[in-house]
């Protein structure tokens, strides 16, 4: 049985080979939990634990935010954001040998990953919740509602890295990665925000039309039948009794729906004294203090996410880049854009008897160029490549990027053999252009020449192009 | 056989003697010429001088009313009008007069009325779109509209209609030439005049019976009817009689409530509004015996009390009401006693009568259409596209509208089918029926 050893100096417990930090305070260096194996939180606070745990969950380096986070139960932990983003609860160190098997699991399961440095912070987003997800063996990002979220809805893992200002962009990040297909997704709910800064957080009035006040008074419309006198329900009231009495006739009212009904309501402002039907509904941002018609909110939705195949091997390898990123390196065209002119050169094809190709060129060790690399040089890198591929082929022919480690181009009306030639040549320049610029890192390229055949389509060509790629 | 007609009744107009004459034709001398043409002839010039002579005080008027520049709210009950909306915002839109609120009242309709009604009411062409879920008829969507209204004067219209531009400023006026005007009438003409037979002929008799009639009655200090199509109202008076009663007929009801008051209702010729008439022969006979309906409910019953004197006995009031019972109720009987003495006592005679009769009143009608034209404000069509129509009015209205008129008497005075009219719901017409409303 390993002897448990309890430092309270420095704050730390070790046991069985493992070592963990005791958090019973806010003054941490947070750095400090890299030096450890997981985190124990003394859970004598709520709102002390809450601040710890998206302290760790929220650190750029994954050596902090995917360390296995515990709480030392002293009150039960009924914050949504934080059960999620811890990985169990022991109610003393005794216990600890109970978590030993989890802490092994996640701390396998991180190595397993490579990190890269992301080209934009969408990408480094992405890349820290899905590795998150594969070290805890999650599937879904769910969201939850949260009474602290700016958004109403909370994806804690990836919310947690926003200030409430900016929780609004963990949705836009989402749907990157949606895009990327790193996530599937399906509907969940629909939340609506401040058209001014997108807050979730509003306070919904009625609100008279004319002033804009919500300070008024509504009474039901009498409409008595015999005599067809219309007022509100005041107008009928008397003194004396609980009876009702038309002003009109004076006759008493009976029975509604027989002699009398109510067809509407009148609402009277007691700002203006606007007698209206119909409130408008604004709502008031609580953040900002923006005061807006209902219409005018930003209505966004909330989605399940899932992890795809893509997404697992992201996780895996490492997420680079998103299209929005490579799409804004000067010289390229859109992937989409590249295949709709693929496919006007494959009808154009066919119409005469010309020999047009498309190329690739692809890193096959993207995650350990770019883990060596900070996101401003990676750009550098693909804007280098992307002037060396350019100086070197006509100015008729396109250059896109299929992914942050393949880039594809196309030769038109030139044979075959030729495009072999100028891509080889080309790749060699690439190589020699890195062992220049970054002499620490080796660099594999893999590249493919497909002639265009008119029978195929696009993406076909495509397929056929990357088939060989790793 | 014409021939032999022809000859029969040239002989007829040879033997025809001045007393001859009078006996025969006694109806359309004594009721008919006398009432309708020259008396009205006569009122007519003479409001044409006091329309001279007061025309100083008219500008007076005209400069108070801009001066004070008062709140005007426009008020359009209806059910399923929405398909009319626009049109009527368009021309309220264009007046000269621009302090106006504009109340729209949608009386549970069940078509695209309230989407129309709100979007315009989201585009700030009206000021209030209001829906009653239920359909309580047009007294109580008149009603709702007076809750929201501010203004001092209400101006009640119908959704099928359009304005001429200084169409409010004109109804408006008439308040500011005597305190005691409480309800002005509008002058309504007939927009689809071109539509049918039956639309031309309701244009000529909007030109001259309805318009011209006004304009004597009015003057007379007699006239009964404000029309719901463009009626104004003093705010305070409608408060006072605490808005309209149960239809059919509250158009005629409020004036009469207004008058028991003691207040004067004008007639505003120079007020103008278009409206489309009934186009065909069915829908013209439902309308009119509706309308006709409405003189014995609440001529001969609701408000018989104005016949009788007592402390709040008006001689003109009175007055108003004989002439209208007279002319329109037992006018129309005796026509039948008018036909009977002639069956009875001219039988051989009875198809030059009627020939010779058709002539005096087409002769009539062709008269009163030019001379009248000298008093109109003023025409939407041209004169001459209505004179080959002419003819046609002694059967609109000599036999058309009198037989309509005979049975919605016979209806409302026996059965009282009034209250059974679906235009307005069954649960307030039980009510109106058990309260003798």
């Amino acid at each position: 049985m390993p002897e448990l050893k309890v430092n309270k100096e420095e704050s730390t417990v070790e046991y069985a080979g493992f070592s963990f930090l005791l958090l019973t305070d806010l003054n941490l260096d947070v750095e400090k939990v890299g030096f450890h194996s997981a985190v124990i939180i003394d859970g004598h606070d709520r709102s002390f634990i809450r601040q710890i745990v998206r302290r760790i969950r929220s650190h750029n380096s994954p050596d902090i935010y995917l360390k296995p986070v515990f709480i030392l139960k002293g009150i039960n932990i009924i914050d949504p954001m934080v059960n999620k983003l811890v990985d169990g609860t022991l109610f003393s160190l005794e216990q600890i040998e109970l978590i030993i098997p989890e802490v092994e699991r996640i701390l396998t399961k991180t190595g397993e990953l490579h990190f890269t440095n992301s080209l934009s912070f969408e990408a480094q987003m992405i890349e820290k919740v899905i590795s998150y997800m594969f070290t805890c063996e999650i599937q879904d990002l769910d969201p939850i509602p949260y009474i602290y979220s700016a958004n109403n809805y909370y994806y804690p893992i990836l919310s947690v890295n926003f200030n409430h200002k900016d929780e609004h962009m963990a949705l836009d990040i989402l749907e990157i990665a949606e895009r990327e297909g790193v996530f599937d997704s399906s509907y969940v709910d629909k939340v609506y925000l401040c058209s001014g800064c997108q807050n979730g957080q509003l306070s919904y009035r009625e609100v008279c039309p004319k002033c804009g006040s919500s300070h008024s008074t509504t009474e039901d419309i009498i409409h008595h039948f015999p005599c067809a006198y219309v007022g509100p329900l005041s107008d009928f009231t008397n003194e004396i009794d609980d009876q009702l009495d038309c002003p009109k006739c004076n006759k008493r009212l009976r029975h509604i729906g027989v002699d009398y009904d109510k067809p509407s309501v009148l609402h009277e402002c007691k700002a203006c004294d606007h007698k209206f039907q119909d409130f408008n509904v604004k709502a008031k941002c609580l953040a900002c203090g923006q005061d807006s018609l209902v219409e005018q909110l930003k209505g966004r939705e909330i989605r399940k996410y899932s992890l795809t195949k893509k997404g697992q091997i992201a996780a895996i390898n490492g997420f680079v880049s998103t299209s929005k990123d490579i799409e804004e390196i000067i010289g390229t065209v859109k992937f989409d854009t590249f295949l709709t002119m693929l496919k006007y050169e494959i009808e154009r094809l066919k119409q005469t008897e010309g020999a047009s190709n498309i190329c690739a060129i692809h890193l096959s060790n993207p995650s350990q160029l770019y883990s060596k690399m900070g996101s401003e040089v990676q750009k550098v890198l693909l804007k280098d490549l992307v002037k060396v591929i350019r100086s070197n082929i006509r100015t008729s022919d396109i250059i896109s990027f299929q992914s942050s480690s393949t880039i594809v181009l196309s030769m038109n009306e030139i044979p075959t053999r030729i495009a072999n030639k100028i891509l080889t040549e080309i790749v060699e320049m690439l190589k020699r252009l890195i062992a220049t610029s970054f002499k620490d890192i080796s660099v594999e390229f893999e590249m493919e020449v497909v002639k265009l055949d008119y029978k195929l389509s696009p993406q076909l060509h495509i397929q056929q192009l990357t088939k060989n790629f790793g | 056989m014409f021939d032999d007609i022809l000859d029969n009744y040239l002989r007829f107009l040879e033997s025809l003697t001045v007393e001859h004459f009078i006996r025969l034709f006694w109806f359309y001398i004594f009721f008919e010429f006398l009432r309708y043409f020259i008396l009205e002839f006569a009122v007519l010039n003479l409001w044409k001088l006091s329309k001279f002579f007061n025309r100083g005080k008219y500008e007076k008027a005209k400069k108070d009313f801009w001066f004070e520049y008062p709140l005007i709210s426009i008020i359009i009950p209806g059910k399923n009008e929405g398909k009319h909306l626009y049109k009527l915002i368009r021309s309220l839109n264009e007046q000269t007069y621009r302090n106006l609120e504009i109340i729209v009242v949608d009386d549970g309709s069940d078509d695209d009325t309230e989407i129309i009604g709100r979007d315009l009411e989201k585009a700030g062409l009206i000021d209030h779109f209001i829906r009653n879920e239920v359909r309580g008829g047009k007294a109580s969507g008149a009603n709702t509209a007076l809750r929201f209204t501010k203004g001092k004067y209400i101006v009640h219209l119908d959704a099928d209609c359009s304005y001429d531009r200084d169409a409010m400023e004109k109804i408006i006026i008439p308040f500011y030439m005597d305190k005691d005007v409480a309800g002005v009438g509008g002058n309504v003409m007939v927009r689809n005049y071109k539509e049918s037979l039956v639309t031309s002929l309701q244009a000529i008799e909007y030109y001259d019976t309805i318009s011209i009639g006004r304009v004597v009655t009015s003057y007379l200090g007699i006239y009964r009817i404000i029309s719901g199509a463009f009626g104004a109202f003093r705010a305070d008076a409608l408060e006072q009689v605490k808005g309209w009663d149960i239809g059919p007929g509250l158009d005629g009801d409020i004036t009469v409530k207004l008058r028991k008051l003691g207040y004067k209702i004008k007639f505003e010729q120079e007020a103008v509004c278009l409206t489309s008439v009934p186009n065909t022969v069915k829908k013209l006979t439902k309308q009119r015996l509706r309308w006709d309906k409405s003189l014995i409910r609440f001529r001969v019953r609701k408000h018989k009390d104005v016949l009788i004197p007592n402390q709040a006995f008006s001689f003109l009031n009175f007055f108003a009401f004989l002439e209208n019972i007279t002319y329109n109720l037992i006018l129309n009987f005796k026509w039948y006693i008018y036909l009977i003495d002639m069956m009875a006592n001219y039988p051989s005679q009875l198809i030059n009568i009627i020939i010779t009769n058709i002539l005096l009143y087409t002769f009539t009608n062709f008269m009163k259409f030019v001379v009248y034209s000298l008093y109109r404000a003023r025409t939407n069509a041209s004169y001459t596209y209505f004179l080959i129509y002419i003819p046609c009015m002694v059967f609109y209205f000599g036999y058309y509208l009198r037989v309509v008129r005979t049975i919605a008497y016979i209806q409302e005075f026996f059965f009282k089918r009034s209250y059974k009219d679906p235009w307005n719901p069954e649960k307030t017409s039980v009510h109106a029926q058990r309260m003798k409303l």
